[in-house]
């Protein structure tokens, strides 16, 4: 692999992917659009206001651009330096979930702690922290990839976080957390011997996490046939497949969804992808899937045209993240997998996500610029060491 | 990664063309199904009219009153309204009214329109009104146990209007409505109207003059001899159309007893289309019928008009002994030709004649007059009687048949198989409708007289006629004989038997009549369970058909003959 990247990162003076930029923001405007239309409803009737959710995520939307515009023009590099601060203070918010009075608890699970000016998702945060500790450990020295003691710290601040999300409890975001490292991991460049063996135990935890939660049963069992309980656990999928299935070709037309109405629930967040296709059909869709892959095949060449190293992984784990999202909400969505909750990222309504997703991908954008400053930071880089 | 992600990436594609494109039918429907929430609109049920057009069961203009407890803005005020109105506990009503589970209930059925305009004015949130047409039966108890009774939501559950549903129900229209997943409706969408389409009308062969004086008839009976039942069929012997089938007790079919349910079960059994009974001497026109027709034609075993049978009160069939009703004492039965046997009801006779023309040709007529299956009359649950089969009838058996005893039949099949023994030999099935008429009073559908089998010929009906006639004019029938009218007919005495044995002072008596008998237009069957008082069918059973068929010289204008 390192012969593979090798002569690359020699280019200073890149551009920075503007293709990539244009799209994210596109895919975060038409998220507001998509947020309006699949929560008007529930939001006039509950909060009084149909614009309630979708002027929330407009806001978030507005501080994501500026965000995304500032972490865009902030060389990467300076990461490096911040990556074991980053990661304590994603750990600490992620315990501050459990401190009462802090913590909101939602549908039993304590995901979001409350700033009373705001509340936030430390778990949001907390995956892309671990992926700039992630891209620095091995950055430093790459070589920690090739051995299994050197893999440990790593394993361990890994297995940290997802600690604290699973007790949360968030299965999904754990799932998402936990493949985002073994990615990493595995373009580090470890070897396959030692993934397996890092993958066994993860793979063998599946099933306990299963059983430790009982709905989780449930839900894996109404997954597999959903008609057995359409008003119980199955509920879920069923109307997400209604809500698709009433889509067609063609769609009912964008605002005309009528699975809205109270029938799908977290129309606006989790499973927005369905209100989606029932309003624009299924070449709707297939064109908001094939904006979500170019972003990530322009991330992965970001990743692969990086300048070095760091630049490298810190891409890699962006993309994965947004990556490992994508795939499981929409094969959650169109009931390929077992229900989990999980958003769409930069379309599902959520806050803390969409700014933390534009931000993530303003520094993917400075990877695919080579991480030059342009002003904006100080123009001292680290040195680093490349691959030879 | 590439290759993983492009993968998942077609994967996710293709299951999303899939569940949109490839499977979206029928997951399309349900979710159709679950946006729409609808009201009923009831079709208004198709009348039940006599055969000139009255109206036998009709329809009250009514509503149904319910409450959607997820729509209703103030519990309270709904409650009180609603309790106070129909006299219904508050604190139960809003107990349920606070029960999110219960998307929608029914309060009261088969409310007037003035209270529901009452109601109304009230503008109370969250209640409906649907039309909830009750059916009205303005003779009341007329014709009870065979119009039959609806159930509450108005599908007919007896008689004819359970047998002619599927033509007076209609079709329930609707009125749908979008909603949300709480039944609350969506602003700004139309709601569709589906027209009901009403119910047909079923047009009787029922003679409403004829049933009224029918029923009085049974009524008098009824009284006088208290019987268990009192039952008369009055029907056109060259049609099969049933004109009056009356029988006493009766109850108000607007208020029918339906608290015991064990006895209302068994009171709205028509006895004559469902209840068997050992007929005794009326089935003895079978055998003279059987008789005259094989003399006809030419069977020697057949006895000539003229042959005198054995004056003897006993027969011995099969070692066991046979008597007559009479004690044959004085001169009494002596000397009796087919006329005389048939005007005394003289027992050995008909044994003589059923041995002589062996079981299998008594049973061709026995069968082909309808005795041990189904008429096949419009009416649900009919019985069909009992028959030893052919296979295991011994001679004891067959000489009991031949003077109607060892067999059970429907007092409808015994009409319907004299019937066509006296209308020149044809067996039509009894039928009460004759025609499926629209709201506008088109007939939309007839339901012809149904010809069976001819069972004799023309001459043999002939002789049949004159044979019975002359059990009225000189006969056991005389209590039925009218001054100037030609009236036919036969009696019938048979004991019960409860347990396997004779029940004594037990009878079934009856007298099946018709006129004119040279053309006969009218006949029925009169039946009475179990009297006390008279002994035989000639005293008690003939004279309600006499006051039937004189009633009915009076009302239709019969002149004499």
């Amino acid at each position: 692999m390192a012969e593979f990247f090798n002569g690359r990162f020699l280019s200073y003076d890149k551009k920075k992917d503007g293709a990539l930029a244009v799209v994210v923001i596109l895919l975060a405007l038409f998220g507001v659009v998509a947020v309006y239309s699949a929560s008007n409803y529930n939001a006039a009737a509950d909060f009084g206001s149909p614009y309630y959710f979708a002027a929330k995520q407009a806001l978030g939307v507005a501080i994501g651009l500026i965000a995304m515009f500032i972490t865009a023009h902030i060389d990467y590099h300076r990461y490096f330096k911040l990556a074991l601060p980053l990661i304590v203070v994603g750990l600490v918010f992620l315990a501050l979930v459990f401190v009462p009075g802090l913590s909101v608890e939602v549908y039993g699970a304590k995901r979001w702690i409350d700033l009373k000016l705001f509340t936030v998702q430390p778990s949001e945060m907390a995956k892309f922290f671990l992926v700039v500790f992630i891209a620095a450990y091995f950055a430093e020295k790459p070589e920690r990839a090739r051995g299994f003691l050197s893999l440990l710290p790593v394993l361990a601040v890994g297995g940290a976080t997802c600690l604290l999300i699973i007790i949360e409890p968030n299965m999904s975001v754990t799932v998402c957390v936990g493949a985002v490292t073994v990615v990493m991991i595995f373009a580090a460049g470890v070897k396959l011997k030692v993934l397996a063996a890092i993958g066994a135990p993860v793979v063998a935890a599946v099933p306990l996490l299963i059983i430790a939660e009982p709905y989780r049963l449930k839900r894996l069992s109404a997954f597999l046939d959903p008609w057995e309980s359409p008003q119980g656990e199955g509920y879920q999928l069923l109307q997400s497949l209604y809500g698709l299935a009433s889509g067609g070709l063609f769609g009912v037309g964008l605002f005309n969804s009528r699975q809205k109405f109270r029938f799908l629930p977290f129309s606006e967040s989790d499973f927005i992808l369905s209100v989606i296709g029932e309003e624009i059909g299924f070449f709707g869709t297939a064109i908001l899937f094939a904006a979500m892959f170019f972003v990530i095949m322009r991330g992965f060449k970001a990743a692969f045209s990086a300048r070095d190293y760091f630049g490298y992984l810190l891409a890699v784990g962006i993309t994965s993240v947004y990556a490992v999202q994508v795939m499981i909400n929409t094969l959650v969505v169109t009931g390929s997998i077992p229900p989990t909750g999980l958003p769409l990222p930069l379309v599902s309504a959520g806050n803390t996500s969409i700014i933390i997703f534009m931000a993530a991908f303003g520094v993917l954008i400075n990877v695919s610029g080579g991480g030059s400053d342009d002003g904006l930071s100080l123009r001292k880089k680290p040195t680093l060491k490349t691959l030879d | 990664m590439i290759i993983a992600v492009t993968f998942i990436f077609l994967f996710m594609t293709g299951r999303l063309f899939v569940v949109q494109v490839v499977g979206g039918g029928a997951l399309q429907e349900k979710a159709v199904d679950q946006w729409t929430r609808e009201l009923p609109v009831k079709a208004e049920r198709g009348l039940i009219l006599d055969a000139s057009g009255n109206v036998l069961a009709g329809n009250a203009e009514s509503f149904a009153v319910f409450v959607r407890p997820r729509c209703v803005t103030d519990k309270e005020k709904v409650a009180d309204a609603l309790s106070r109105t129909f006299s219904i506990d508050e604190q139960a009503l809003l107990k349920k009214l606070g029960d999110a589970d219960r998307s929608e209930m029914t309060v009261a059925r088969r409310v007037d329109k003035k209270t529901v305009e009452k109601l109304n004015e009230l503008d109370l949130a969250g209640v409906y009104y649907s039309t909830d047409n009750s059916r009205v039966y303005p003779y009341d108890d007329l014709l009870w146990s065979v119009i039959g009774i609806t159930a509450s939501d108005g599908s007919g559950i007896y008689g004819l209007e359970k047998y002619y549903d599927k033509y007076l129900r209609g079709i329930d229209g609707e009125f749908l409505y979008e909603a949300d997943l709480v039944g609350k409706d969506i602003d700004g969408k139309t709601p569709s109207y589906v027209a009901a389409s009403d119910g047909l009308s079923i047009k009787l062969n029922i003679d409403l003059e004829i049933q009224l004086i029918a029923e009085a008839a049974v009524d008098n009976a009824y009284i006088t001899y208290t019987p268990k039942s009192a039952s008369v069929i009055v029907l056109d012997p060259s049609t099969g159309g049933i004109a009056a089938l009356a029988s006493a007790p009766r109850y108000s079919l607007n208020d029918p007893p339906k608290d015991d349910v064990e006895f209302f079960n068994k009171a709205i059994r028509s006895p004559v289309i469902v209840d068997a009974y050992e007929p005794g001497s009326t089935f003895k026109t079978v055998t003279a019928a059987a008789n005259v027709q094989e003399y006809l034609s030419g069977n020697p075993a057949a006895f000539s008009p003229d042959h005198v049978f054995d004056s003897n009160r006993y027969r011995v069939v099969g070692g066991r002994q046979i008597k007559c009703w009479s004690t044959h004492a004085n001169g009494k039965h002596a000397n009796e030709r087919l006329q005389e046997a048939l005007n005394n009801s003289c027992n050995p006779c008909f044994v003589d004649i059923a041995l002589a023309l062996k079981k299998q040709t008594m049973y061709g007529y026995i069968e082909n007059l309808g005795y041990g299956k189904v008429t096949g009359v419009d009416f649900p649950g009919e019985a069909s009687g009992m028959l030893v089969p052919m296979s295991s009838v011994t001679d004891g058996d067959l000489a009991r048949i031949s003077f109607g005893q060892t067999i059970a039949v429907t007092p409808i099949q015994l009409a319907c198989s004299t019937a066509a023994i006296i209308n020149g030999g044809t067996y039509y099935a009894p039928y009460f409708a004759k025609e499926v008429v629209n709201s506008s009073g088109e007939t939309v559908e007839v339901f012809p007289k149904r010809a069976v089998t001819r069972v004799i010929s023309e001459e043999a009906s002939k002789i049949m006629r004159g044979y019975l006639e002359q059990v009225v004019a000189v006969g056991s029938g005389n209590k039925a004989y009218i001054e100037g009218y030609r009236v036919g007919g036969k009696t019938g005495t048979a004991q019960k038997y409860e347990n396997g044995v004779i029940a004594s002072g037990k009878y079934v008596m009856s007298f099946i009549g018709f006129f004119p008998a040279n053309e006969p237009k009218y006949l029925a069957l009169c039946v009475v369970d179990e009297p006390v008082g008279g002994q035989y069918g000639s005293t008690v059973a003939a004279p309600v058909v006499k006051e039937v068929f004189e009633k009915i010289i009076k009302v239709k204008k019969i002149k004499k003959q």
